[in-house]
């Protein structure tokens, strides 16, 4: 018996293209990226993007267990995506749902590729997302966050790997959908690339697209993940020119 | 899971600080009933009720608390049911792995469960809707995201928080229906349960052990002091205590006390 | 093509950043895309030597390399082999037999749990480790503690012709080896050296980047050991 009931709202998106959170389509929520949150962990990021807290851990390259699963010439990249039971309004049960496996195995194929797994033979580097408190793009974010943690923790990359969602609203194609548009909207397309060579890694969609509204969501989705590039590559900078000022 | 588990302690780790302990020190420079550092962050991380996440030195752990409605457990019908559950995240330790609770977390769970259930800190009562029908359910979820050792202490503080800071929202039921309504009511903490975890190296007695010193420890003990200075739950893990070492645990946990209450009362 | 340097020496560069392109010559943890562009493989600084530029990472786990020196802890001993952990993906072996005639074989009475000083024999890159102790000056530690750096800062804990370790030494008046693969054995006069020690090194990770660190951390040290 739930204490919280959802409700439809009356309208997701007014004619001029105001959302239900008073955003334009192109317009993103707030994000905040910051790494080393975590002492244990060899490398670490926190997002806040919107109302999702997100916190990604890195191990490795470290010895693999169980043993049969080494790749004798490369590494192997497990990730795993976790809900915590109260990171939605409903407490969750603990444990994978089938929602969660399918989106371990996707952010491990969206990072996966900016990998330099060749330099590390034998060995496993194991990439964890975990969700604090969820507002929709959570998987985006996670592989934001993910990226971050396998940088600070010096794994060999080709380069970070940005996510940002789009999606369709009506007529509207729109950037980073929140909760609403991601329940009730029309199209939901979750995105990732490789910024340097403009690789997708990942690409997922539900709902109903026409070509050129997907051209067109592809388009939008590209300059998203240019500016949340940035966002991400100031905060790996940051602690080394925070000292940098502290010191002079 | 603790002390089972394999941090890969070695013997000059193990030597070195069994001989501090034996001039009185420690290997942070602490005193035997010194606890590190406790921060409560600010911010919104979850969709609890009520959270806190809190620091005890490098040790880090997000605790959520959540209500629910549902039927209360058949032997307690005037009751609220509360659940208490805890995770060591593989993100806080190279040696935790992916999967369900094992009897380290399990034991967690309890340990900190036990200190608040004792005293009834929360009042189960209260959470009655329907008596045997309906009542309120609440869910403490612990996290663990850092492990620097003594999660029993600080998932504690971080669990009296969480719920001396819950606000759930008030139910009313009209004709058979269950009206949510927009007003919030806090949960209220009715006493203030702290646990105090003690390890035993050589003749040596620390109060909040680091992960070094849990792992070269002899025995470990976790102790609850309530607000009357009452001993509420007790829990010894590995190896053996004298009665008098153990009577003088108690009187250290008590000592303690109001130190750690007005930083669980301060953070509400 | 013309020579392009898109960065200074020293600079923090993330993966993928591109550094150069034309007739520059890609040198460490660096790689070329298919446009040509030399980029950086990792979190680090750049490093513009004549016409090469590379990146030293700022952070990274350790990678084994024939004759570095590591501290390893004994983790399994099983038949004709020690197993050794050196706090690498790769696991470390020491074979029980003597290689040249003078090496004391007391040597290898060695427990789970015991401190060794090694250097590298050999690794081929991807599953085989082996270790030696039987030079002079290897084999079990004894007494003293172990702390730890991340293994890409072990240069800087070490400095130009050993002066930053120099510093740590005289100033704590303790022994210290430090191992490439990012452990550190010190024996400290006392708790309080031990902890100036730890302040120390934390200090020199998050500022190795920055010049003008030993200064810091000699008036670091002092400070703690008034």
């Amino acid at each position: 018996m739930p204490l919280y009931v959802e409700r439809k709202p009356e309208s997701l998106i007014t004619e001029e293209g105001i959302r239900t959170d008073g955003r334009l389509p192109h317009e993103m929520r707030p994000i905040k990226m910051m790494v080393g949150v975590l002492e244990k962990a060899d490398g670490s990021a926190f997002v806040e993007w919107g109302g999702n807290r997100i916190l990604a851990a890195v191990f490795g390259p470290r010895e693999v267990h169980p043993k049969h699963m080494v790749l004798p010439d490369r590494a192997l990249v497990r990730a795993r995506y976790n809900m915590a039971p109260f990171s939605t309004p409903e407490r969750r049960r603990p444990g994978p749902d089938r929602r969660s496996i399918e989106l371990s195995k996707v952010i491990r194929e969206a990072l996966k590729p900016a990998i330099f797994t060749e330099n590390y033979p034998g060995s496993v580097i194991d990439i964890f997302v975990e969700v604090l408190r969820s507002d929709a793009g959570t998987r985006v974010a996670g592989i934001n966050a993910a990226s971050l943690a396998l940088a600070s923790a010096g794994v060999a990359m080709r380069g970070l790997v940005s996510a940002c969602s789009v999606g369709r609203v009506g007529n509207f194609i729109v950037v980073d959908p929140n909760h609403d548009e991601d329940m009730w909207g029309d199209s939901d397309m979750p995105l990732a690339m490789m910024m340097e060579s403009e690789e997708i890694t990942l690409l997922q969609a539900d709902g109903t697209l026409s070509e050129e509204e997907f051209k067109e969501a592809l388009d939008l989705g590209r300059k998203a993940i240019r500016f949340v590039y940035e966002v991400q590559k100031e905060a790996l900078k940051r602690p080394y020119y925070l000292v940098e000022r502290r010191v002079v | 899971m603790m002390f089972d588990q394999e941090i890969l302690t070695h013997n000059l780790m193990k030597d070195y600080i069994r001989e501090l302990a034996e001039n009185g020190q420690r290997v942070d420079g602490r005193g035997f009933h010194e606890y590190r550092p406790i921060e409560v962050l600010n911010g919104t991380f979850t969709k609890a009720e009520g959270e806190a996440w809190l620091k005890l030195g490098e040790t880090q752990v997000l605790v959520g608390v959540k209500a629910d409605l549902g039927e209360p457990f058949p032997d307690t019908p005037d009751k609220g049911v509360f659940v208490s559950n805890a995770e060591l995240l593989p993100v806080a330790s190279p040696t935790f792995e992916p999967g369900p609770p094992d009897e380290g977390a399990i034991e967690l769970a309890r340990v900190v469960d036990r200190a608040i259930r004792s005293v009834d800190a929360i009042d189960l009562g209260s959470l009655v809707i329907l008596p045997g029908k309906l009542v309120y359910m609440i869910f403490l979820d612990m996290y663990v995201l850092d492990y620097d050792g003594n999660l029993e202490d600080s998932l504690t503080l971080a669990s009296l928080i969480a719920l001396g800071r819950s606000e759930i929202p008030e139910v009313e039921l009209k004709n058979g229906e269950i009206e949510v309504k927009e007003s919030k009511r806090k949960l209220e903490l009715k006493d203030i349960p702290i646990n105090f975890s003690f390890v035993k190296i050589g003749s040596k007695i620390l109060l909040d052990p680091t992960i070094e010193e849990e792992s070269v420890s002899d025995a470990s003990i976790t102790v609850a002091i309530n607000k009357d200075g009452k001993v509420c739950s007790v829990q010894k893990r590995h190896g053996t205590f004298s009665v008098d070492e153990i009577l003088n645990i108690v009187s250290v946990a008590k000592s303690k006390w109001p130190e750690l209450a007005s930083i669980v009362r301060e953070a509400i | 093509m013309s020579d392009l340097v898109f960065v200074r020496d020293k600079e923090v560069v993330i993966p993928g950043q591109p550094l150069a392109r034309g007739k520059m010559r890609p040198g460490k943890d660096v790689y070329v895309d298919e446009s040509g562009t030399i980029r950086s493989k990792k979190l680090g600084l750049v490093s513009l030597k004549d016409d090469e530029v590379s990146v030293v990472p700022l952070v990274g786990a350790y990678i084994p390399k024939e004759d570095d020196l590591v501290i390893g802890i004994v983790s399994k001993i099983s038949g004709n082999t020690i197993l050794v952990d050196i706090r690498s993906p790769y696991q470390g072996a020491l074979p029980i037999q003597r290689r040249a005639e003078r090496v004391d074989m007391r040597k290898y009475d060695l427990r789970i749990g015991d401190v060794i000083l090694a250097k590298v024999r050999s690794f081929d890159g991807a599953s085989s480790l082996i270790l030696t102790i039987d030079a002079e000056g290897l084999g079990k530690l004894e007494g003293g503690y172990l702390l730890e750096v991340d293994p890409a800062k072990v240069p800087r804990v070490i400095g130009k012709r050993q002066s930053m370790l120099s510093i740590l030494k005289e100033a704590t008046k303790s022994e210290i080896i430090v191992a490439n693969n990012g452990r550190i054995w010190v024996k400290p006069p006392s708790v309080k050296e031990l902890i100036a020690l730890e302040k120390a090194l934390k200090k020199i990770e998050e500022e190795s980047h920055v010049s003008g660190l030993s200064d810091r951390i000699a008036s670091l040290l002092s400070q703690e050991l008034r």
